[in-house]
């Protein structure tokens, strides 16, 4: 049977020493931030970062570097036969491009996973990925089962403040002016490629519930067909521990009939930057079976 | 003797005599109002109701049933303005339903009006309650069924007998509604009901009736297309049109009103349309220079235009105007949904256009708009979905009959209550999401938030068990009132206690016009000391009438 290695990056929103206790690679995203380049989970810790935004730096998301890629790769391909490499959404980055070229000429080796997803739900994927291995598909085979399972999952997340959207021009300076003068709370959702306003509220408690009701109804429909489908549901935000210790109660309560486990994990940087700190964010994923 | 049937002329002027007795009445009206808050009063609405029928019935005097009857119904409905008068419309246009179709009425044909009247006037509320001017209708209705079943054929008796019954059941309404008892009067709407048909019936036995119909406010742009007038009809000669260019300056619904009245009083056939920057004004009168003269106290003026219409017809010049100017609009491409809103005072409506409403009808509290605003607002917004949000439960009927009569374009009404529900269910909107889970989405947002306002009573009464005052402030929330006394901060205190709970996050508070920032400041501060876990927002509102809008979320 051939050997297979994991190999993700950052976006995942593991640390490196969660990676390494899943036994998966994890390449690190680079930050230009006010002009100096770091490399995410290895010289720029959460804090660090989180301190950045609050001081307003210049902050810039890039992909790795191809040769950082390839050597990662050369250096794995000594121990294993094959790859399964699986970046940050394609609709979010253009790691995947990148990827998949380099992959080219790794005469097969390396199967470039384009299934969509990031965060919580990538990490999801990442251990469907270790299921599958462990089963004895092959890269390819694992690689393609991952990206038609792709789509069976959504993030949904709040937002404590307009300040880091209107930064990135993702809304406009008048939107965030009277989103801000009212607390308006957007509640986003990651599905796929898009990244897009699920709805917008003024208190937590309601975004908590228009979150817990979206799960749920993915849950009846697309992502488990009432219970057809195992899922697993988890928790991701952003330097909120406290709230999302609080949330996962309050799920158990919603969702009784979920006993699965409920991580609970920060969400990526690479998020974190686009949207700061204090969110909340509920996320559930079909699991391959 | 009077006649035993009722001809197009006959109908006309009892009609007019009905509207003309309600407008006598309206004050009186206005003080059975339950509530004892300086609101959109019953008689007023009702009267401004049946005047914009009247308006145009008056021009038609000579006219046959059919087009009586499309004057009665149409003017009534385009001009409905707070529940009441929606109502009011409704039993009109079903009423002329029946009879445009005769060019006699008798007893038969009557009776069965009474009963369409009724019909329809009850389809158009969602939950009839009865003690209101739809339990006297339908008293009135029954009567007049039973009389004729019972083979009554003068016409006379037949309307006496039906008015005393509507009397009888309207000293019963206070049986039915617990709050009019405790208030100590009569259902308003039903009152005002019963000057209508009281005015008709003087009429019908030919007491002295005036028959020019007052235009009052309710003279509306959409009122221009008159019947061309014959020359030795003509009152006022010069047709006088021109537009005010406001250049930034301010022309509010106050000064709107008082230019009309001022108006009114040089001539008739008055239209005077704010839009954007300008206002459009015609008038026919025998002194234009006076209109000029004061037109001038609010702007420049230009596109000036007068003609002696006692030489030369020209009547509708405005109106093709008009038309080319829609023609023009319609040329642009529709945008996919436009938001119409209502509310009184600047800071509500700088809130209001930065949510992304593009029309705003300013009024609400102390003035109901009428469905015909709705309509004009509708007209003025180019896109596909409209989307009304009336923050007033007086208001909700007038934008649902100004749906029903849009045709070219689909319009949905958010039924926004209070102007809190209208912030919320606006914040809820998201372009990208469907129309169903729009309307979702923003019926949750306003079950999600609870709303109180602080005013002042206007006369002594007794309501659920409170002794109130005139001169009281009252805290009002969803669903009666929270708190009255004659400490302002107390009853606002007080109401807030009632419409929070350990899960409230955000106190909103809307101050207005009447409240200084200083008291303001002072109400927030004393609310975050009482509620420390929560975020007090304080924001000018500029509303009249109410002193603290006030929402917990």
């Amino acid at each position: 049977m051939a050997k297979i290695a994991i190999i993700t990056d950052s976006n995942s929103g593991l640390s490196q020493e969660e990676a390494k206790e899943l036994g998966v690679f994890m390449i690190p995203m680079p930050f230009e931030i006010d002009g100096k380049e770091y490399l995410d989970g290895i010289n720029l810790e959460r804090d660090a970062f989180y301190e950045f935004q609050t001081n307003d730096s210049e902050i810039f998301t890039s992909q790795p570097a191809p040769q950082t890629v390839m050597d990662l790769w050369d250096e794995v391909l000594k121990e294993y036969d094959e790859i399964i490499h699986i970046p940050m959404s394609s609709g979010l980055s253009s790691s995947l491009q990148t990827a998949k070229m380099l992959a080219d000429d790794y005469d097969g080796k390396v199967y470039a996973v384009d299934n969509q997803r990031i965060s919580v739900t990538m990490v999801d994927s990442i251990v469907d990925a270790m299921y599958l291995r462990d089963k004895g598909l092959s890269a390819k085979e694992i690689g393609e089962r991952l990206e038609s399972e792709g789509l069976n999952s959504s993030i949904y997340i709040t937002l404590d403040t307009l300040k880091y959207l209107k930064k990135g021009g993702r809304i406009t300076p008048a939107a965030a002016a009277i989103g801000t003068l009212l607390k308006i709370k957007p509640v986003l959702q990651i599905q796929g490629e898009k990244l897009d306003a699920f709805a917008k509220v003024r208190t937590m408690s309601a975004a908590k519930s228009i979150m817990v009701n979206a799960v749920k109804s993915d849950v009846a429909g697309r992502i488990s067909e009432n219970g057809k489908y195992k899922y697993v549901i988890n928790i991701a935000h952003t330097n909120n521990l406290e709230a999302a210790q609080e949330f996962e109660k309050e799920i158990r309560l919603a969702i009784p009939e979920y006993k699965g486990e409920i991580r609970i994990m920060e969400l990526s940087l690479s998020v974190t930057c686009h949207i700061g700190p204090g969110a909340l964010a509920l996320a559930v994923s079909r699991v391959v079976e | 003797m009077p006649a035993n049937v009722l001809d197009s002329k006959l109908v006309a002027k009892m009609f007019l005599a009905g509207a003309k007795n309600l407008e006598s009445k309206k004050e009186y009206i206005n003080e059975l109002n339950v509530f004892p808050v300086p609101d959109g009063d019953t008689g007023t609405n009702m009267t401004m109701t049946i005047m914009s029928a009247a308006n145009e019935v008056s021009g038609l005097v000579d006219g046959d049933m059919v087009t009586i009857c499309k004057a009665i119904s149409s003017g009534s409905l385009r001009g409905a303005r707070g529940n009441s008068g929606v109502i009011l419309s409704q039993l009109l246009r079903g009423f002329t339903k029946v009879i445009k179709e005769y060019d006699e009425l008798d007893v038969a044909i009557v009776s069965a009006g009474f009963d369409k009247a009724v019909e329809t006037a009850y389809k158009a509320v969602m939950k009839p309650k009865e003690g209101t001017i739809l339990t006297v209708a339908k008293g009135m209705a029954d009567k007049a069924g039973e009389l004729f079943e019972n083979g009554e054929e003068d016409l006379n008796v037949f309307f006496e007998k039906v008015i005393a019954y509507g009397n009888e059941v309207l000293q019963k309404t206070p049986d039915m509604l617990p709050v009019l008892k405790e208030a100590g009067v009569v259902d308003s709407g039903g009152q005002g009901l019963m000057e209508v048909v009281q005015g008709a019936y003087d009429a019908y036995l030919g007491k002295e009736i005036e028959f020019t119909a007052n235009p009052g406010a309710a003279t509306a742009p959409r009122k221009l297309n008159v019947e061309p007038q014959v020359e030795q009809d003509i009152k006022f000669g010069y047709c006088t049109e021109f537009i005010i260019l406001l250049d930034g300056k301010i022309f509010n619904v106050k000064m709107e009103d008082d230019f009309k009245s001022y108006l009114e009083s040089l001539g008739d056939s008055i239209v005077v349309v704010a839009d954007d920057d300008v206002v459009k004004v015609h008038v026919h009168t025998n002194d234009p220079g006076l209109a000029i003269q004061r037109a001038l106290k609010y702007g420049q003026l230009s596109n000036l235009k007068i003609d002696n219409m006692r030489l030369e017809h020209q009547e509708k010049v405005i109106k093709e105007n008009e038309r080319a100017e829609a023609v023009a609009k319609t040329a642009e491409p529709k945008k996919p949904v436009g938001f119409i809103s209502v509310s009184a005072g600047d800071g509500l409506s700088e809130i209001f256009k930065n949510l992304g409403v593009d029309y705003l009808i300013e009024g609400g509290q102390t003035m109901n708009p009428s469905t015909e605003d709705m309509l004009n607002a509708i007209d003025a917004i180019n896109a596909e979905t409209i989307y009304i949000l009336p923050n007033n439960k007086n208001i909700v009927m007038a934008a649902n009959q100004a749906a029903d009569l849009t045709e070219d374009k689909h319009v949905v009404v958010i039924p926004t209550k209070t102007v809190p529900q209208g912030i919320s269910a606006l914040i809820g909107f998201i372009p990208e999401a469907s129309e169903e889970e729009n309307v979702d989405g923003m019926k949750e947002a306003i079950d999600n938030v609870k709303t109180g306002q602080v005013t002042y009573a206007v006369r002594d009464t007794v309501i659920e068990g409170m002794e109130i005052h005139e001169g009281d402030y009252m805290g009002i929330g969803d669903k009666g009132i929270l708190a009255n006394g004659l400490d302002i901060t107390e009853v606002t205190m007080q109401m807030i206690a009632k419409m929070t709970d350990d899960d409230t996050e955000i106190i909103s508070i809307y101050y207005g016009a009447d409240v200084s920032e200083d008291d303001a400041e002072a109400m927030r501060a004393a609310v975050e000391k009482e509620y420390p876990k929560c975020d007090v927002d304080l924001q000018a509102g500029g509303q009249p009438v109410y002193y603290y809008i006030i929402s917990a979320e």
